[in-house]
């Protein structure tokens, strides 16, 4: 199996990309940080802030679930379901695919702040949702 | 041309290449690696008066490159949980739709593989397998031990080779 002939690039590629790249220095540099909020970016904010306030509230009003308590509960599953595969289950490795799982409060504000809503209308957001 | 304009010059010279193809083994799409790459070299560009030694440079520039890729993806994620899909389901349809793969279908299998990876194990099945770099500079870059680093390629090897086919070889370490 091939390690990197399986991806092309168009012809010529690499020279043109390094061309662009040396004009960097010559670019002007950014003004200011601050963008304007578009409508788009305001109604994901909206959204985004709603869903992080529906977790909320489920993670404080529904009743605990035996994944969320500790790494036993799911080495006893991973024992009982396959008992020869369980030695292979790897605690870090686990916890590393949670982690992977869902979104991030961190992940959404990161994707946010990319788009241009401003740190200010993030505060805001977040304190119209209750945070 | 000042000092910081001419390591700027080399810097391009020397790694945009080998950046490009380590954000498209991420990324999945020519495109997006294309932008990524102008990204992280304004980064590059935008950092270097403050660039003082300590680290080689080429670990500095490498952790610019992953901590920009990382960020990509993250964002990724984001938008495609808005579009109300995955990140796994996206990143499938970009190497099954990117024009510019050239591989067969076992490539196209590994390629889908490795993009299901948790985000560090990817990191580090890309950096040691596509990029053959060494464990140890991989833990200058990462800041991990180079015994943590060996057990994630391991497991993602792992996971890669039972998503595969256990016939198939990808290498060991």
């Amino acid at each position: 199996m091939s390690k990197r002939n399986d991806i092309t690039t168009p012809e010529g590629y690499f020279g043109d990309l390094q061309e662009r790249l040396l004009e960097i220095p010559a670019r002007p540099a950014r003004v200011s940080t601050v963008r304007r909020l578009t409508p788009y970016v305001a109604i994901a904010a909206s959204f985004l802030v709603a869903v992080m306030l529906g977790n909320f509230i489920l993670s404080k009003t529904a009743a605990p679930s035996p994944e969320d308590d500790t790494w036993t509960y799911v080495s006893y599953l991973a024992d009982a379901l396959d008992p020869d595969g369980a030695a292979m289950f790897d605690e870090t490795d686990w916890y590393e695919d949670q982690e992977e799982s869902g979104l991030s409060e961190e992940d959404i504000i990161n994707y946010l702040l990319a788009d241009g809503i401003s740190v200010e209308h993030l505060n805001y957001l977040s304190y119209e949702a209750g945070y | 041309m000042d000092g910081v304009e001419r390591l700027f010059n080399e810097i391009v010279k020397d790694y945009s290449e080998r950046v490009y193809w380590h954000v498209r083994r991420f990324v999945n799409n020519h495109e997006d690696a294309d932008d990524l790459v102008q990204e992280i070299f304004l980064k590059i560009w935008t950092a270097l008066p403050s660039f003082r030694g300590e680290a080689q440079l080429f670990t500095w520039i490498w952790r610019i490159a992953t901590n920009e890729t990382l960020n990509w993806i993250r964002r990724e994620k984001v938008r495609a949980a808005l579009r109300f899909t995955s990140i796994d389901a996206e990143m499938e349809r970009r190497i099954d739709s990117d024009p510019f793969f050239d591989g067969d279908a076992a490539d196209r299998a590994l390629s889908k593989a490795v993009a299901k990876l948790p985000e560090k194990q990817r990191q580090v099945f890309i950096l040691r397998y596509y990029d053959e770099m060494p464990y140890e500079q991989m833990s200058e870059v990462l800041g991990t031990s180079v015994g943590a680093l060996k057990a994630s390629y391991h497991i993602a090897q792992e996971k890669v080779r039972a998503a595969l086919g256990k016939d198939l070889f990808i290498g060991d370490d």
